[in-house]
């Protein structure tokens, strides 16, 4: 009955009717922001009926990124142990000569400069790399030295094996903190002067089919300007919660450089942004729907990078339609923000992947398995207690400005400590005051407090780990931090001796 | 046009200095950016660059330390268009425009005296770099 019901004016098609389609070259393909304008201005009928297929893309830095390479077997052969190329740092999973580039691997000379994802790019442009490689020498892999120079045409094999790619959406960062951070969501100033976000939004290609209804394992897709397949879901993959990833592979033989390029984050490391884009079979009215997807129902949340934890603050909801406006309002405050993807190069994978099927030289896969929608990304089981600050931190002793340099001193004498906070009539912090600073001032013939506080106080945070309270006393070369609370009101303070304790440094 | 950074300190910074050379050498002196206080700044000024040495010649006799800022410079072949630069700049020398290309205003830019965008760029496209054929290192003649 329902199979009348259907016919003539059929509402289905299959990915077999769309690839005969193409080999004819009738094919109607859309960008997904094309479509989304067609849906808008004709309905989703007219849609449904006109476009067979919706082309998707994004271009980022994605740091869960490699290349697989076998480089063949030496005369005498090796069982390579350990392995560098350009001087970066090669794994070695495999038997004797199969290698794996990380994109985030980081040349032992050149560090943040230049690190994997560097050295893909260098190979898919053709360039030579130099391999050196030690082992410890077997019966039957008797060679333990190993240097030679490769072009990718000395590969047997050079794939993409990306095991999270193409997130589907990610975080909007700022900085709470009063000092600039360098993060992989790139330079952030402090006091929440600037954020960076990520990602294609509507272009995503996973926005455009959320519930994985074409995209599985099988699915051909472009990757780095060649072609590529989805091998299943990323590492992290949480559908559920919007936070799906791909895993996929791709011939790197055929990539190109305009959507391949290594990156380097100051501070962070290097990484590889890769272009990668994924045709959506439009089926039936329900992906002309869900490809209809805008910047505006697209949403992400304003982070706060500044807090060194797994669970950061969540400061605001935006879309990225704001995003993509150039600010976004925290609060009462106007925040500009930058991309840290090109949706530019996205634009251009969406329609270069378009232009491929138009000639047919693309052809769409069903996807020969479905990715999971029900995973759950789990924190890490710790069998270990982390040290946070609140587990060495001591009572603060605290002043008013209007007291007297000789009533501190005393002070510092009877409490035996060397720090002394200045705060005001709610408890706040004003400024610190040391023992040299006393010192000095009595050196000095000064007796007023206020000349001799210092007001810039690097602090530290309750819940903040020991470790990056230590690192800041390290960097500013400081022996305390007050611990304060987000009211500025003073909690009590964390000494460079109580840290070493317990952390076991001296 | 070339350009030069001017320091003043608290001494002379109540002079009317900047207008006198230009009034002494003819020559004019566009000012970028200026930050000073009763305790002395900088001034961030262009000058026609065939005035250059006789500017800073003028600027140096009055106490005023004068050096070269470098300048930003966007190698287009590297830029990935990503973005990551544009809200870093405080003075909106770099856009994104319609088509998500990234452009920078040479005119606008404040140079080595910013430098924000410069180690946030993931191409590493952006360079600090020494404005051209002139010496101007020292303060000292």
């Amino acid at each position: 009955m329902e199979e009348k019901a259907l016919n003539p004016q059929k509402n289905t098609r299959t990915v077999a009717e769309i690839n005969e389609k193409i080999r004819k070259g009738d094919a109607q393909v859309l960008t997904a922001e094309e479509m989304k304008r067609l849906v808008e201005s004709s309905g989703v009928e007219v849609a449904f009926k006109e476009v067979d297929v919706v082309t998707t893309g994004t271009f980022g830095a994605m740091c869960s990124s490699g290349a697989i390479i076998n480089v063949g077997h030496s005369d005498p052969p090796i069982k390579i142990d350990n392995a560098w190329i350009n001087n970066v740092p090669i794994c070695h999973p495999g038997a004797a000569v199969d290698l794996y580039i990380g994109a985030t691997a980081m040349s032992e000379t050149e560090p943040f400069e230049y690190g994997g994802g560097h050295l893909i790019e260098d190979l898919v442009n053709g360039e030579e790399v130099e391999l050196r490689a030690t082992a410890y020498g077997t019966d039957c892999y008797p060679r333990t030295q190993l240097k030679t120079n490769l072009t990718k045409d000395d590969l047997n094999q050079f794939y993409l094996l990306n095991f999270r790619n193409c997130y589907q959406h990610y975080n909007c960062a700022v900085n709470g903190r009063d000092e600039t951070i360098y993060t992989y969501m790139g330079k952030l100033l402090p006091r929440m002067k600037n954020a960076t976000y990520s990602g294609a939004g509507e272009l995503n290609p996973l926005m455009n089919d959320p519930d994985y209804e074409t995209i599985g394992i099988g699915t051909r897709i472009f990757l780095g300007g060649g072609q590529g397949y989805v091998i299943g879901e990323g590492t992290q993959h949480e559908a559920s919660s919007q936070n799906g990833t791909l895993m996929v592979r791709g011939d790197a033989k055929k990539m190109n450089t305009e959507f391949l390029r290594g990156a380097s984050f100051t501070r962070y490391g290097t990484t590889l942004y890769i272009g990668l884009g994924i045709p959506i079979p439009i089926l039936n009215e329900g992906l002309v729907k869900k490809t209809a997807i805008r910047d505006e129902e697209i949403f992400t949340n304003v982070v706060d990078y500044g807090v060194p934890r797994r669970d950061r603050p969540k400061l605001a909801k935006v879309s990225y339609k704001e995003l993509k406006s150039g600010s976004v309002t925290v609060g009462d405050r106007k925040i500009r923000v930058s991309s840290l993807s090109s949706l530019k190069t996205a634009r251009s994978v969406a329609s270069t992947l378009k232009a491929w099927i138009d000639e047919g030289e693309f052809f769409l896969s069903a996807p020969v398995e479905t990715l999971p929608l029900d995973t759950k990304f789990k924190g890490m089981k710790q069998t270990e207690a982390t040290a946070y600050v609140a587990n060495v931190m001591q009572a603060a002793v605290t002043c008013k400005e209007t007291e007297e340099v000789s009533a501190i001193a005393k002070r510092i004498v009877t409490k035996s400590v060397n720090h002394i906070m200045v705060v005001d009539d709610q408890g706040r912090l004003n400024g610190i005051v040391t023992s040299w600073d006393i010192t000095r001032a009595l050196a000095e013939g000064k007796t007023v407090l206020s000349d001799i506080v210092t007001r810039r106080v690097f602090t530290a945070k309750l819940d903040e780990p020991l470790e990056t309270a230590s690192k800041r006393m390290a960097q500013h070369h400081i022996s305390a931090l007050p611990v304060i609370d987000n009211e500025q009101k003073v909690l009590g303070i964390v000494t460079s001796e109580d840290v070493s304790k317990l952390l076991g440094r001296s | 046009m070339a350009r030069i950074l001017l320091k003043f300190s608290e001494h002379i910074v109540s002079k009317p200095i900047v207008s006198e050379v230009i009034l002494e050498l003819e020559v004019p002196i566009t000012i970028v950016t200026a930050q000073l206080n009763s305790k002395g700044g900088e001034v961030l000024a262009e000058v026609p660059e065939e005035t250059l040495d006789k500017v800073v010649e003028a600027f140096r006799k009055k106490g005023v330390e004068v050096r070269l800022p470098k300048l930003i410079e966007v190698d287009k072949e590297k830029c990935i268009n990503c973005g990551s630069c544009v809200a870093l700049c405080p003075v909106e020398a770099i856009t994104l425009i319609e088509d998500c290309s990234i452009v920078f205003n040479k005119e606008k830019c404040v140079g080595s005296t910013c430098s924000a965008c410069v180690d946030a760029c993931p191409a590493r496209a952006i360079k600090s770099v020494k404005q051209n054929n002139h010496e101007v290192h020292s303060n000292r003649p």
